[in-house]
């Protein structure tokens, strides 16, 4: 996308800036301090097809040590290291195994995103300069919900996008048959737009340009996949497979599960806390952004419903496989979100992998998958994936949703207490 | 140096940037340095100072990932299917000198590693660490295998072709007849569930060839690439027998860049240790392509 005069001109004006800056530097030896990267940075990520622009916030100095936090729109991750060693910047993101190292010179960083893939390197070239990307609000015509038809090879598939203004300009969201794609960043410049996300793994750019009443553009994954796509205005009509459809079970006997939580003790569905109570299993991982997004929902469930015969226990599949390592970083996300229901580790991230460990689940393919039991154990509902507060109205209505059949579940009666002599 | 090495000194072709490049391994990737990369060379050779700016820098990160990277094939020790079962370390069935012994197994879709520290589910498709060893799981579920890597790795710096702008066509991918997926091996060796995406037609010695294109699943769901196994009449003649990679880029007009320059040898080409993937039927060229990577037999 073509960038604006007015910008063009204000990076000129920083590009003197930093000359004027280094000349003042040589003439004056004594103000010769190693320059700070610490403020707002207008950052990118080259792509075959466009700019990615993302918010990079770095602070600190080099001695104390400094720390960054990548955002899109109005949503900051942390960065796991910030490295500075002369005009060499490296910015660590250890969940990724993902870096971005970048030359500082005067208002200007330049370098490459990397990560090791598996069959060559992951590289995107990279480059930020001072400031932040200027607030760009998207025109009325573009903003609402769009039913999105994704084109691959010779198949299609559906998604949803959502635009909205916010405090930073044009924002949205993505959203498939398995949960949205988190909040991203955007812009737009009259019949164009762009709306991107980086969270250090995920490379995400929507492009395209408004043309009569449907939006035509590309959606972009890493430096090289591109998908072209076509939008209309939503209808109201459903676009997506509702959440509710995309995993079943075997629901003839109750939901088993067997796993350790956080101190090693094996926790299963017998276990008298879940007996005659309704109860809900959260497939997640703490790894995985739409389970931040879903988490501070089910605190809230918790603390409303608890008193009314309503347990919670979530399944972590966790990254590394290693016990240690896996129980620190769940305890982290417990610890994050205030969480008082138990948490097990019940495996590892891989979708299959985790599927063998339930095997009463038919169709498993998103993290989080929400299951609700009934007082007898058994399957009553399943959501795949979760609405987010980016998807605004959705994020509300999976809400409601969960309410409702909670309510509904706690209103059945519950099943009368086993018999130690066998049924009557 | 290496044999390759010194093959590729004595015939002074395909790879002429090894001062230019040297120069700049290592180093910072500014603009600055990558304007030096390019320049530098054309003093002694008129050929890269025709590469263009951003193949250069994909060659420099491919071989700097070779060099560096803890799962570059010049670092594999072993390509196992995990089976039954199978045992590694200093008595195992895949010895790793200095490493306890330890037993890979798969249940139920997960593969699980037992040692003396304990057992542990492994991820799919992740590298994780095992004392100064690397492994990687990967492959459908019952059909799992682990490649090791070792901290010794072979030295080996790619070469390629010249460069050779006839060779970047412009191509469209034509419908598949009966669009379908299959199992294949990747560059890497590793079974992939590919969906057939088409043909491209290319024209060479005024014979039309209809390559197929088949889509390649990559780091995550969204990202994928196309690509095509192609042989030509270089292979075993400067190119890699087998045939050799090369990847379709979107362009902005609904067609696919077809730079044959980007041409790759599949990981057999770099190590035993990996299985090669079986040529695609149909996808011979009846002409020579001298452009993309080489390769010298040992």
């Amino acid at each position: 996308m073509r960038r604006p005069d007015a910008e063009e001109a204000t990076r000129k004006m920083h590009r003197a800036g930093a000359l004027l800056l280094a000349l003042s530097l040589s003439l004056f030896p004594l103000g010769l301090a190693a320059q700070s990267p610490a403020g707002p940075w207008r950052a990118a990520l080259e792509l075959d097809g466009g700019s990615l622009r993302f918010g990079l916030e770095l602070a600190g100095t080099g001695e104390a040590g400094m720390t960054g936090r990548l955002c899109n729109s109005t949503r900051c991750e942390p960065l796991s290291g910030v490295r500075l060693a002369a005009d060499s910047l490296v910015l660590e993101m250890d969940d990724y195994a993902a870096t971005i190292s970048a030359v500082l010179a005067g208002d200007s960083l330049a370098g490459e995103y990397r990560n090791v893939g598996n069959r060559g390197p992951r590289v995107i070239p990279f480059h930020a300069t001072r400031g932040s990307w200027p607030v760009r609000r998207g025109p009325g015509r573009l903003l609402g919900r769009w039913d999105a038809t994704y084109y691959t090879d010779w198949q299609t598939s559906p998604r949803v996008v959502e635009f909205r203004n916010g405090a930073r300009g044009l924002e949205g969201t993505i959203i498939s048959n398995t949960g949205d794609y988190g909040l991203f960043g955007g812009w737009a410049e009259a019949d164009s737009f762009a709306i991107a996300r980086f969270d250090g793994s995920f490379v995400f750019l929507l492009t395209g340009r408004l043309v009569g009443d449907t939006l035509r553009g590309l959606f972009h994954a890493g430096a090289r996949s591109q998908t072209p796509f076509t939008a209309v205005r939503s209808t109201g009509a459903p676009h997506l497979k509702r959440s509710t459809e995309v995993t079943g079970a075997d629901t003839t006997t109750a939901f088993r599960f067997s796993f350790p939580d956080l101190e090693g003790t094996t926790v299963t569905e017998h276990d008298p806390q879940f007996q005659g109570k309704v109860v809900l299993v959260d497939i997640f991982g703490s790894w995985c952004p739409t389970c931040h997004d879903e988490a501070p929902t089910l605190v809230q469930l918790y603390r409303e419903y608890r008193d009314r015969g309503f347990e919670i226990v979530g399944l972590a599949y966790e990254v590394s496989g290693d016990p240690a390592i896996d129980r620190r970083q769940v305890r982290r996300y417990r610890d994050k979100f205030g969480i008082s229901f138990p948490l097990l580790l019940a495996g590892t991230n891989d979708t299959e992998a985790a599927a063998a460990t339930l095997p009463q689940l038919i169709g498993f393919t998103s993290f989080p998958t929400t299951i609700f039991l009934g007082r007898d154990g058994r399957v009553r509902l399943i959501h795949a994936g979760f609405y987010g507060p980016a998807t605004g109205a959705q994020h509300a209505q999976v809400v409601k949703e969960f309410k409702a059949e909670i309510d509904r579940l706690l209103a059945e009666r519950p099943p009368p207490p086993a018999s130690p002599h066998g049924p009557p | 140096m290496t044999a390759l090495q010194d093959r590729k000194r004595e015939t002074g072709n395909g790879e002429p940037a090894t001062g230019g490049r040297a120069a700049c391994r290592g180093r910072p990737q500014s603009i600055v340095v990558l304007s030096v990369c390019v320049l530098l060379p054309v003093r002694h050779s008129p050929l890269l100072a025709q590469l263009p700016p951003d193949l250069a820098r994909e060659r420099a990160a491919f071989s700097r990932w070779l060099a560096t990277a803890p799962n570059s094939p010049l670092a594999a020790i072993a390509l196992a299917p995990i089976g039954g079962g199978i045992s590694i370390g200093s008595d195992g069935e895949v010895p790793l000198a200095g490493l306890p012994r330890h037993r890979l197994t798969e249940s139920q879709g997960s593969v699980v590693l037992t040692g003396p520290e304990g057992r542990r589910t492994l991820p799919r498709g992740r590298l994780t660490p095992l004392g100064g060893y690397t492994m990687f799981v990967a492959g459908p579920a019952g059909r799992s295998t682990v490649t090791l890597f070792g901290p010794e790795r072979a030295r080996h710096d790619p070469s390629y072709f010249p460069f050779d702008s006839a060779l970047v066509l412009a191509v469209t991918l034509a419908r598949p007849d009966r669009p379908a997926s299959r199992r294949i091996l990747g560059p890497n060796g590793l079974e992939v569930e590919a969906s057939d995406a088409g043909t491209v037609a290319v024209t060479m010695v005024g014979a039309a060839t209809a390559l197929h294109v088949y889509r390649i699943p990559g780091s995550s769901s969204d990202e994928s690439s196309l690509m095509i196994y192609f042989r030509d009449q270089t292979n075993g003649n400067g190119s890699y027998p087998a045939g050799r990679f090369v990847e379709l880029n979107a362009m902005p007009d609904g067609r696919y860049r077809l730079d044959f320059n980007r041409s790759q040898n599949p990981f057999c080409a770099y190590s035993t240790v990996y299985p090669c993937p079986a040529p695609w039927p149909g996808n011979a060229l009846p002409a020579p392509v001298r452009a993309g990577e080489r390769y010298e037999p040992k």
